[in-house]
């Protein structure tokens, strides 16, 4: 490994990705929530209702737990990852009713998600730090990619 | 066409802005801090909007139909959310917004196929092969 601290380097270990294999999980049914609050309250409620309980649920939690929630010294944009999150939503379901349908739009998106995070990574963007990234990372995002367009496509 | 391609890769650009966003933010104050504040702002935006679009003729922040028909199970989506957005932050400073990205697609693919036949959807050859790329990206990118 060129890189000095091996796979460690690189790595961060196997807890964060399961973290991460997890929250994606979490995030369909997310979407399955949010589908149906949107079916009975339209496409702002769809958005608006898990702003709502999120924020009471985040507050909640960030008091429980006593959670830092101040952040002295970081620059202000960065308290407006929130605003990016919103317009998404609005994005989406533009996007989705042409002639892409849902499953192009998915696909797009993710595809979209997966080029800004290498990126990221690779230039260091929005003050955090720059990553080597390793082939195998390549060959995981291929595969994964690969296999959603697979799932999305043969979904209809 | 091209338009809505724009689009649709737009909204996925803007999600991993977010989640880099607000893991900076968490280099600061916590990842479930940085939840807090995205939802917040969120919160901020979408009412602002709504009210906006109500001043111009749109429906405006009144729900289409009646939220007292909303399943309770369905007011979860903010909670999972809160989750999804910390694990984010936190994700994003330990192993890089890359591998964190691959990772929560395999998740949410794998986690809607699994939904979808437990809905009674058919588990098409298509796919199943889908399943089983996604699987082993996940192996590829281990540790």
């Amino acid at each position: 490994m060129e890189t000095g601290g091996g796979t460690e380097r690189r790595g961060g270990g196997w807890w964060p990705r399961t973290v991460a294999l997890l929250a994606g999980g979490c995030l369909a049914l997310m979407v399955l929530c949010n589908a149906e609050v949107g079916r009975q309250g339209g496409v702002l409620w769809a958005s608006l209702a898990p702003h709502l309980t999120g924020s009471a649920a985040a507050l909640l939690l960030v008091t429980l737990l006593g959670a830092r929630w101040r952040a002295p010294g970081v620059p202000r944009w960065a308290f407006l990852g929130g605003l990016s999150g919103a317009a998404t939503v609005m994005l989406t379901s533009l996007a989705a009713t042409s002639a892409l349908a849902l499953a192009g739009t998915l696909a797009l998106g993710l595809a979209g998600q997966a080029a800004f995070g290498r990126a990221a990574d690779r230039w260091g963007w929005l003050g955090l730090p720059r990553r080597n990234t390793a082939a195998r990372d390549d060959l995981g995002l291929a595969l994964v990619l690969a296999g959603s367009g697979l799932i999305l496509w043969g979904a209809r | 066409m091209i338009a809505a391609a724009l689009m649709a890769l737009g909204a996925g650009v803007l999600v991993a802005l977010s989640r880099q966003v607000n893991a900076r933010l968490a280099l600061g104050s916590s990842a479930l801090g940085a939840s807090l504040w995205n939802h917040a702002t969120g919160l901020a935006a979408l009412v602002v909007a709504g009210a906006a679009l109500g001043a111009v003729g749109g429906a405006g922040l009144r729900p289409q139909g009646s939220l007292g028909a909303v399943p309770v199970w369905a007011w979860a989506g903010g909670p999972l959310g809160v989750v999804f957005v910390a694990a984010g932050a936190w994700c994003v400073a330990r192993i890089g917004a890359g591998p964190t990205a691959t990772l929560m697609i395999a998740g949410q693919m794998l986690g809607g196929a699994a939904l979808d036949l437990a809905a009674g959807a058919a588990g098409t050859g298509w796919r199943l092969t889908g399943v089983g790329l996604i699987l082993l990206g996940v192996a590829a990118a281990r540790r």
